[in-house]
This record gives structure tokens, sequence and C-alpha cells, in this order.
């Protein structure tokens, strides 16, 4: 059954493999344990909870021996860190949470998300005037048009909403979402003229 | 449904919500490693964790700093619950209790 572990991502079977190897022998080997660990090891690759490298790092006065000590600090743990010493955080959680920018987005992720939306509008823009001087209304060039606003909204969510995952995974995500759409519309459009 | 006051800290688990607290209940009586709570929680609740849900919820819980690792020689690590975990258990005891309070008022005088 141990073989299941290597299903979880190499970070985490580092941090709990040994342990959660352990809780796995000692149970019974039954249809309902794999697919928890399965279930499991999927959740894992998709919300991943060991703190990245980009994380801010600050720097704190160490407690006991005065001494300085490197930690790990994001928005949620600041909020926490006021929760515990009694601030007030309840205004800023409901902000968080129903901000247009949706959930646990802070300031920064939002400007990134619009500045990066902003940038692929008009990069888009550009691209279907041009492409439509040479091709004029070409299936390929419509279909550019209209996959171009949900790309748009892709890229916003990608942006925002991903920002922790490495740039190769942001990349392949908006790659391959933006061919779907692109292709389901170059796909309507033919249909369309033959009918 | 969202949360308004301190017991918010479980509510962003989604399904890992209930397994989540159960765990925070376990290590309220004690550090205890990934098998024990599993035959606690198994106790008390009459649920047994799956360990794929276990290490979700647990892993969870130590991203925002409820629960800590202990050092431990054998690959057994137990955890405890830290200030901020008990902070979080107590708010969300309250809560449940207050619910369970006013469901038991109304169906007393229904």
């Amino acid at each position: 059954m141990n073989w299941l572990l290597r299903l979880y991502p190499a970070q985490w079977q580092e941090r709990y493999g040994e342990e959660f190897g352990a809780v796995l022998a000692s149970q019974r080997t039954s249809p309902g344990l794999v697919l928890d660990v399965l279930a499991g090891a999927i959740d894992a690759h998709l919300y991943p909870q060991i703190p990245h490298a980009d994380v801010r790092q600050e720097q704190v006065q160490g407690s006991e021996i005065g001494q300085q000590v490197l930690i790990q600090q994001s928005p949620i743990e600041q909020s926490q860190s006021a929760l515990i010493e009694g601030k007030d955080t309840m205004t800023f959680q409901l902000l968080q949470r129903c901000a247009a920018g949706g959930p646990k987005l802070s300031r920064e992720d939002r400007r990134a998300a619009q500045r990066t939306m902003i940038w692929s509008a008009l990069a888009m823009a550009a691209l279907y005037m041009g492409l439509t001087k040479i091709y004029r209304d070409a299936p390929a060039v419509q279909a550019l048009f209209y996959s171009s606003f949900p790309f748009l909204v892709l890229v916003r969510e990608q942006t925002a909403y991903l920002r922790r995952r490495t740039r190769a995974t942001q990349a392949l995500l908006l790659v391959a979402g933006f061919s779907g759409m692109y292709l389901f519309m170059l796909g309507a459009f033919l249909l369309a003229r033959t009918l | 449904m969202r949360k308004t006051n301190n017991d918010a800290e479980l509510d962003d688990f989604g399904r890992f919500s209930e397994p989540a607290l159960l765990i925070l209940v376990s290590l309220a009586g004690g550090p205890r490693h990934g098998y024990s709570m599993t035959e606690d929680i198994e106790a008390i609740a009459r649920v047994r964790l799956g360990p794929g849900t276990l290490y979700g919820a647990l892993a969870r819980l130590e991203a925002r700093r409820l629960i800590e690792p202990l050092k431990s020689e054998d690959r057994r690590n137990p955890y405890k619950l830290t200030a901020l975990g008990e902070h979080a258990l107590r708010a969300r005891l309250d809560s449940m209790m207050a619910v369970a309070r006013t469901g038991q008022r109304r169906l007393a005088s229904a």
C-alpha cells in the first residue's frame, strides 16, 4: 500500500511521508482506503499546504534569547497573529472575503491581476486588428475575437488565484485554457459556415 | 455560510473542516501522533478518518499554526495544540454550543 504515497508531491512526501506511511500501514486495506488516499493526493497537488519560498520574509526579534530569527509571515498568518493578540481583524477578513477580487486576495494580488489583464487586452486588440487587416473575417480571426473575452477572464483568474504556483504551472494552464476556448470557438464558426 | 466571529478559522478548510475540528478536539487532551488521533477520534465521534483525510486536515492545521509537531525519535510524529489552535477550538465549540442551546430551547417550546 505504501506505493500510494508516491502519488503525493515530493515536498509533501518529505514532510509527512514517514508518519503517513505508519498510519497507512496500521489500516486495513479496502477500496474506501485507496479512494481516501487518492483524494488526499489530488488535494495535496491542488492545494499544497507547505509554505512556498516566495512568501515574504520578515526579520523579527527572537523571543527569549534576544537573537534575530527569520520567520515567514503570509497575510493569513499576519491576520492570525492579530487575532491572538486581541486586535480586531473581523473587518479586514470580511473585506477580503467580500471584495470584488474574490476571497483572500491582497491588494497587491488584485493590482497585479488588473495590470496583467489590461496589458493582455491591449495585446489581444493589437493582434486582432493586425490579423483582420491581413485575413479579414476569416473564421480563425473571428474565433480569436470571440475567445478573447473569456481569455482575459482566464488571465485574471490565473494571475490572481494561481499566483503562488510556479510560472510553468500558470503558463501551462493559461495556454491549455486559451487553446481549448479558441478551438471551441473555431469549431463553432466552421460549423456555422457549413449550415 | 460565513462566520462573522473568531471561530471562522476552520471555515476555509472545505471538506476538511469537520476532520480538522475532530483533530483539534483530540489534541485538546494532549499531544498525539496520527494513529493515536485516528483511534481517539473513532472513540469520541465514531468516525474513522482515512490517512488521506487525516493528513489533509493536519497539513492545513499546521500551515495555519493551529497545531505544531513535536520532536520524536520514531517515525510517528506527535502533534500538539498551539495557543492559536486552542483559541480557535474554544471559539468553534462556543459557537456550536450556542446553536445547540437555541435548538434545544426551541424544540422544548415547540
